[in-house]
């Protein structure tokens, strides 16, 4: 995953494509580069941050591409950040995927060029230079050039002299900006929100000739249109608004974001919920199984929504890791309903599985935060989750978000299906109406949870126990903590705990228990006694006083029925954030890790 | 033009409601008093505004973000302790490089006032303060004028003692000198910045411009009541009908609903009503002159006039609120006559049958019994049964 910035207009681009990926650091941030055309190229490079990369400060240049890179091949060395170049140096490429083939297509090449870098890209250059040798245009030349290559890709390239820029896109995500006088090309609208909302989608296959006349978009070789669509959500996504961490922001957001996933679709008169779905209901009522793929937190909201999918719409639910999926096991693919959950809309595992299951011939439905993203395209149906844009690489309003509206969707099928009694509906559409306002009375409480954080922020380990839909919670909030405070941090059933994972408790080890309604708190609370003998603080995440005396420390959940569990996420939310920034931890740009993952 | 809003005002005398979130976010027709001063700064030509915040600044920051939602440039100067709208203002110094506009956060004032007291700052290059007139000044910074110029400003005079009908009207424009004039300054405790402009009006010119425009102020629970009701007048109906609104229900074209509102069979939201968003209200409940805030339920048969409802609050159902004239104690001083039906703060939990007697002011977190007859002051998370 990287992410890809251009721009050709009447400003100067150096400071327009910086500017960019700096919008798009969350996809990548080990090292980045920029090529700005005139009669020659004029590269700059580095290792680390977009930060590091100074501004250019060619103002009359106004054409250029950039790239901030996350490394899957290659070491994150300035030499192997992009762009890359040819032998001559006239063509420069940037590039966001993984070229299958650049083994073999590096070994055809290797004879009569030199390769500069480790990366999998610089064999694409080479091969625009070799059929720039026989005297085509750049855009013959990119032709010819994906042709030849296997894999997932969205590239960028131009050449010194060409007054335009070619792009091209195979899996990988890149959409075009217009503007009044200018075209922008980015991995996602982030990259140049604040300059425009009117974009174009590239599909798969799609290579687009940008110059000073206009876009011209081609797949294989025949001119297609692509329609400009106008962005819906507003450009608020860009800055952090006062708070030190995106991430920081996002928590704040979440009331929000709940009340835009539920806004306009939930009738209480009615007691009916409408998400829009094309589906038929005959099709809807006839599904033996729900497949969920997923991964990281998405799959966590997964685990979520199936066990409300099977109590409540009477389906048998699977709940499968998107990079492990296999459509197998003898099931009817006709009378099976595969659900891909991705914040991104492009999270390469997901995806590959969500092919997997409409090559089985199964009926897909999609659970995404992203307008206009491939799996929008990909899958038979989607419902978004209107989190308006996540930055933080840590997810946490997307995931409030993804739970909710899922429970809007095991209301509506149950419906559908006629698995629920009105009775039942009712209790959790007013749950789901009271979460905005639960979640802001834990945003409130933040002093108590930033205190709590900075007392146990230097524990051994951190253990989260749940059970029910507090499993998915504590293996999503154990998730928060690893991913941004770099701590060892494990989820577990509560009653597993015993059969194994006990011999890690220890006195410096604290335990977060899921106390919540719907989590069976009463059997968690025997789990809490086991690990309190062994000396382990207990931090209890509990909406009832009577659970309460058990505990060091609570985290008060107001009452709001079904979906408690999530409120307490909230609550683990901030005491991740809190112990992370306790040690001073990146957190908007915890190491290794990207936003949305678009390699397999 | 640049301007600097003092948005980190606590507003003691509107407990609860401000202990959740400053006072500038109020929401008066359903948006924060400070979006509606925003929207004059936007309107009257600002493009970039430095907010200064203090304690719940997270409500100011999720709010207006970066600005984009208003096509402005919004950042963020935080004032970590209560020491004077002097020592607020210094807090933005540092993004301040040249001429800049100076407001309250929690005072609703037109554009006009603004491009006023810019145009005479930028005519005479003078630190301008503006002024209006009102009936009894005495609980503001009162200013004796000497023809178009201020000879001095007192903040809360005896009333006796006012020597001028004009006070302070909380807009200014200023050149950066006015830093150091501030650190010059004698605090005695906190540094407010009219005991700078008084200074200086020993010194120098300092400019008044009168201002005769709309300038309201919300000090007392019930000026949220009637701000919110002279604003629903001044902008209009806004024609929008929410969502999930029963046929056989009542919403009345001077009653504002925000996004996500359901009400129910047969209930009636009368006029100077807003409700906030993702707000129920139950079948049959009547609702009259009330600022309702975001999810907030108010559950069949209530009945809720004068009334203000802190977030997340729930009202059971057949709760009586039933409004009209009362005499208050707020803060040691007693108002006669307001029109006060009750403040009720937020994430407050109300059984059945709870009768709220005028002038009842509930602190949040509370649980209010069914049965229960509320009166007076109610401290925060206390639980009320009935007697």
């Amino acid at each position: 995953m990287c992410g890809i910035s251009g721009y050709l207009g009447t400003e100067p681009a150096g400071r327009i494509v910086h500017q960019g990926l700096k919008n798009l650091e969350y996809r990548g941030y080990d090292s980045a580069g920029i090529a700005l055309v005139g009669d020659t190229l004029t590269i700059t490079k580095t290792e680390g941050e977009v930060d590091e990369l100074p501004v250019p400060t060619q103002d009359d240049i106004t054409c250029g591409i950039g790239h901030t890179r996350w490394s899957t091949h290659g070491e994150p060395t300035e030499a192997n950040a992009h762009p890359h170049t040819d032998c001559t140096g006239e063509v420069a490429v940037v590039h966001n995927g993984i070229i299958e083939n650049y083994d073999a297509l590096k070994a055809s090449l290797r004879d009569d060029h030199v390769f500069k870098s480790d990366t999998d890209t610089e064999v694409i250059p080479h091969l625009i230079e070799t059929h720039l040798a026989d005297d085509v245009d750049l855009l013959t030349a990119v032709q010819r050039t994906t042709d030849q290559l296997e894999g997932s890709y969205a590239i960028a390239v131009t050449a010194a002299g060409y007054d335009g820029i070619v792009v091209a896109r195979q899996d990988s995500p890149l959409l075009l900006g217009h503007a009044d006088d200018a075209t922008f090309i980015g991995s996602d609208a982030t990259a140049f929100i604040e300059h425009t909302d009117r974009v174009t989608y590239l599909e798969s296959g799609d290579i687009a000739h940008i110059t000073r006349e206009g876009v011209e978009i081609y797949n294989h070789g025949e001119r297609v249109e692509r329609d400009v669509e106008t962005l819906e959500w507003d450009a608020d996504a860009a800055g952090k608004g006062g708070y030190d961490h995106y991430m920081l922001k996002e928590i704040h957001e979440q009331p929000r974001a709940l009340r835009q996933a539920i806004s306009g679709r939930v009738d209480e008169l009615a007691t009916s919920v409408d998400l829009d779905i094309d589906l038929p209901e005959e099709y809807l009522q006839s599904v033996e199984e729900i497949q969920i793929i997923a991964c990281g937190t998405s799959y966590h909201a997964g685990l979520y929504a199936a066990e409300l999918l099977e109590a409540h719409a009477e389906v048998r639910t699977s709940v499968h890791v998107a990079s492990e999926y296999e459509f197998n096991g003898g099931r009817d693919p006709w009378r099976t309903l595969v659900i891909a959950i991705t914040q991104s809309g492009e999270t390469a595992d997901t995806l590959s599985a969500l092919r997997t299951a409409t090559r089985a011939g199964a009926r897909t439905l999609a659970l995404t935060n992203t307008l206009g993203s491939t799996v929008t395209r990909e899958a038979d149906d989607t419902v978004f989750i209107r989190a308006g844009p996540e930055i933080g690489v840590a997810a946490t309003k997307t995931f409030v978000s993804q739970v909710a509206t899922a429970t809007l969707f095991s209301v509506y099928l149950a419906q559908v299906r006629n698995g629920i009694s009105t009775k039942t509906a009712t209790r959790l559409l007013e749950s789901v109406r009271d979460l905005p306002g639960a979640v802001q009375q834990i945003l409130d409480q933040e002093d108590i949870i930033k205190e709590t954080a900075r007392e146990y922020a230097d524990s051994d380990a951190f253990f989260y126990i749940g059970r029910a839909v507090g499993y998915p919670v504590a293996l999503e909030s154990a998730l928060k903590l690893k991913e941004i405070s770099y701590d060892h941090a494990e989820g577990f059933p509560a009653g597993e705990l015993k059969h194994g994972p006990l011999a890690l408790v220890t006195s410096e080890t604290p335990v977060i228990a899921l106390l919540t309604d719907e989590t069976r708190p009463k059997k968690t609370l025997n789990n809490v006694k086991e690990v309190k003998s062994r000396g382990a603080p207990v931090i209890g995440i509990a909406s009832d006083p009577e659970t309460t005396g058990h505990v060091d420390t609570t985290f008060d959940i107001p009452d709001c029925g079904a979906m408690e569990p999530v409120v307490g996420n909230v609550a683990l939310q901030l005491f991740a954030y809190y112990v992370a920034d306790e040690k001073g931890r990146p957190i908007d740009k915890p190491r290794n890790l990207a936003k949305s993952v678009t390699v397999e | 033009m640049k301007a600097v809003v003092l948005a980190a005002g606590k507003g003691r005398r509107l407990w609860p409601l401000t202990e959740n979130r400053p006072k500038p976010m109020i929401p008066v027709a359903n948006r924060p008093i400070l979006e509606h001063v925003v929207d004059a700064l936007d309107t009257a030509g600002v493009d970039e505004i430095v907010l200064v915040v203090g304690a719940n600044r997270e409500r100011v920051q999720s709010h207006f973000e970066d600005g984009q939602g208003w096509d402005l440039d919004i950042s963020y100067v935080v004032q970590e302790q209560q020491l004077g709208t002097g020592h607020a203002l210094l807090q933005a110094e540092s993004k301040i490089g040249d001429s800049f506009v100076a407001l309250n956060g929690d005072r609703i004032i037109n554009a006009e006032l603004i491009e006023d007291v810019w145009e005479r700052h930028r005519d005479t290059n003078d630190p301008v303060v503006s002024v209006t007139r009102i009936d009894e000044p005495s609980s503001y910074g009162v200013v004796e004028l000497d023809g178009e110029d201020v000879a001095s400003i007192e903040e809360k005079p005896l009333p006796q003692l006012t020597k001028s009908d004009y006070i302070n009207a909380g807009v200014y424009a200023f050149s950066p000198d006015i830093f150091a004039a501030i650190r010059r300054t004698d605090t005695h405790g906190e540094q407010a910045l009219t005991d700078t402009l008084s200074e200086l009006a020993s010194e120098r010119r300092i400019r008044a411009v009168q201002y005769r425009g709309m300038w309201l102020d919300v000090s007392e629970p019930w000026d949220l009541l009637d701000v919110n009701d002279s604003l629903i007048a001044y902008h209009g109906p806004s024609g929008d009908r929410p969502a999930s609104v029963d046929e056989s229900a009542v919403v009345a074209e001077a009653a504002l609903t925000g996004d996500g509102v359901a009400v129910h069979p047969q209930a009636a939201v009368l006029r100077g009503v807003t409700l906030g968003d993702n707000v129920s209200i139950g079948p049959g409940a009547i609702l009259e002159n009330a600022v309702i805030l975001s999810d907030v339920t108010i559950k069949a048969g209530s009945v809720v006039k004068d009334c203000i409802v802190g977030a997340n609050t729930t009202l059971g159902p057949n709760t009586t609120v039933e409004g009209g004239d009362t005499d208050v104690v707020l803060a040691d001083t007693v108002y006669h006559d307001v029109t006060f039906g009750g403040l009720i703060g937020d994430n407050v939990d109300g059984g059945g049958n709870v009768t709220v007697q005028p002038g009842t002011i509930v602190g949040n977190d509370a649980t209010l019994g069914s049965g229960s007859l509320i009166s007076g002051r109610i401290d925060e998370r206390s639980h009320v049964t009935r007697g």
